[in-house]
């Protein structure tokens, strides 16, 4: 019963950092219109930045320092967005997605072969339980606290990104993604949109990567690779890109097949990794605008009552 | 008089083509004025100079008195020049009113934090960019779409939206690039009345190409016209029309 438990908690965990971790991906690439495939080093980035965060906090409470080290995370990731935003963002399309993967890459690769002492190079590193002591006794209690959280921040990083695009800037962010020429010469200033877009990206980004570390308890380089952009790019092609709900739809397909594959034997479970490209360019083939294209649950829930009334 | 816009010397080279060679050109407050000439004659290359989509090689452009050469395209539409397209550039993705909310700007500015939080501050401006907006479009005929997508409006309509869209920005120069193209003469005559109505309601000075001497003569006080890049003529209709240099290059023997 608590293992059953324990695993559904740990799944919905999943669903929810996977959820922001889209969602943030999607603001730039389904909104924005950037095609960007570095959202895994703001992931490392966020991560690693609430990890050394942890480790500076001494002797400072522990709820203290777990906010302060995602506040850390989001900052650092947001700086990485903002540094690599203003010169990547003049170029379009296919460069920009090569740009974007090089700096996923390297923040990796810089990850691995840091320092022992530093952040654990390419064996990873421990993360200070800082929120409540983890037994296996109060394990079930961490993982509803942390998952509580987890909603928490999805909510608001959900509503923060809606709110946002129904607004001026946010309309103004549409039409650079939709005709950046007519945008300019309408008075906006298309690179002002885009890096603000991508460092709200990121940010969200970095805030799933705190949340993250002090979950798992420890992290290593391998934790960021590319696999993992890939499953969060079929997470928005899934659910549709543009659509905030797709997103947490789409997260709860992908992590609920991870998951579940995992528990069945070694032979079949190493499958995953066949099946999620295999589903990409399946959806992209035959329904490219995703389950819910740009629509939002709601929506999809109005058409469908008109229909059946 | 002072002019409110002014290009001295104004040329374009790309590699070793001459777009724009030379051209002198200077429209006062309230003028209608058009710009004519052969394909390829350089009219939307002169259109990108004059709203900053593409600087020039050489030359200045003045607006207000102000030295303006070299601005960014939306630095030039927030002085006041706006612009419609001649391959119409709506943002399909967007309704008929968001495509003008986009551009509108609000009296008090709305920042990232009171649009996330919905701040009373974020609610005022967004009434008041909706109303301007509103009444942006109800004034071109276009009050009964606002929900509609962009793309499903028959052309004319769109065309009056990228006007629309065009004067939420309060420009004090309007360019309009080839507005009767693809319009049978009754929507051409409707035009005609629209463009001199907003010019009196909106204080506006419009600058326009087309290729449709009628719509052009018919509506325009001065013309321009640029063959291979120069400035061939300028003057009245009636100067143009009789004009050896410009019946050669583009009229024909009409006159």
């Amino acid at each position: 019963m608590s293992s059953e438990l324990l695993f559904w908690l740990n799944l919905l965990v999943g669903v929810g950092i996977y959820t922001l971790l889209a969602a943030s991906l999607n603001l730039i690439n389904g909104s924005a219109g950037m095609f960007h495939l570095g959202h895994h080093g703001f992931w490392a980035l966020g991560a690693y930045g609430a990890t050394w965060m942890t480790l500076q906090g001494g002797s400072l409470s522990g709820p203290v320092v777990y906010v302060s080290s995602l506040i850390f995370a989001m900052a650092i990731a947001a700086l990485g967005g903002l540094s690599i935003g203003i010169p990547c963002l003049r170029l379009r399309g296919d460069y920009l997605a090569i740009a974007t993967l090089g700096f996923g890459e390297i923040v990796r690769i810089a990850v691995q072969n840091s320092p022992h002492d530093f952040l654990g190079g390419s064996l990873g590193i421990q993360v200070p339980r800082v929120l409540m002591k983890v037994t296996p006794k109060t394990l079930v209690a961490f993982r509803v606290l942390t998952l509580s959280i987890v909603a928490v921040a999805c909510a608001a990083a959900i509503v923060t990104f809606r709110n946002y695009l129904r607004s001026m800037p946010g309309r103004r962010l549409l039409a650079v993604a939709q005709d950046e020429t007519a945008a300019g010469l309408l008075g906006i200033n298309p690179t002002r949109s885009k890096v603000l877009a991508f460092v709200m990206g990121s940010a969200v980004a970095g805030l799933a990567g705190g949340l993250y570390a002090h979950y798992m308890g420890g992290i290593n380089p391998l934790n960021f690779n590319f696999m993992e952009m890939v499953k969060i790019f079929l997470i928005i092609v899934l659910g549709g890109m543009g659509s905030l709900s797709g997103c947490a739809v789409g997260a709860f397909l992908v992590v609920a097949t991870e998951q579940l594959l995992n528990r069945a034997p070694e032979a079949i479970a190493s499958w995953w990794q066949v099946l999620f490209p295999l589903i990409l360019a399946i959806m992209i083939i035959f329904r490219p605008q995703g389950i819910f294209g740009r629509r939002e649950i709601r929506d999809v829930w109005r058409s469908w009552r008109r229909r059946t009334a | 008089m002072t002019a409110l816009f002014e290009a001295t010397g104004l040329t374009k080279r790309y590699g070793g083509l001459t777009a724009v060679a030379n051209v002198d050109m200077a429209l006062g407050k309230g003028d209608l004025v058009g710009l004519i000439g052969p394909n390829g004659a350089g009219k939307t290359t002169c259109f990108n100079l004059i709203t900053g989509a593409d600087a020039p090689t050489s030359g200045t452009i003045r607006f207000r008195g102000e030295d303006v050469t070299g601005a960014r395209d939306f630095q030039m539409a927030r002085r006041g020049v706006a612009r419609t397209f001649q391959n119409i550039r709506l943002w399909k993705e967007m309704d008929v009113l968001d495509n003008v909310r986009a551009v509108c700007h609000a009296p008090e500015a709305c920042g990232f934090a009171s649009a996330v939080l919905r701040l009373p501050r974020f609610r005022r401006a967004e009434r008041a960019v909706t109303a301007k907006a509103k009444a942006l479009l109800e004034r071109l005929g276009l009050g009964d779409v606002l929900a509609e997508s962009p793309a499903d409006l028959p052309y004319g309509d769109q065309r009056r939206l990228e006007i629309a869209r065009a004067l939420a920005l309060d420009p004090e120069l309007l360019l309009l690039d080839e507005p009767a193209a693809g319009m049978n003469p009754t929507e051409k005559a409707r035009l005609m009345e629209t463009v001199r109505r907003l010019r009196e309601e909106f204080k506006l000075t419009i600058l326009l190409i087309d290729h449709d001497m009628k719509f052009v003569m018919g509506i325009c006080e001065r013309i321009y016209v640029l063959d291979h890049g120069e400035r061939i003529a300028h003057g009245t209709p009636d100067e143009i029309r009789c004009d050896p240099k410009v019946i050669e290059a583009y009229l024909g023997s009409e006159c």
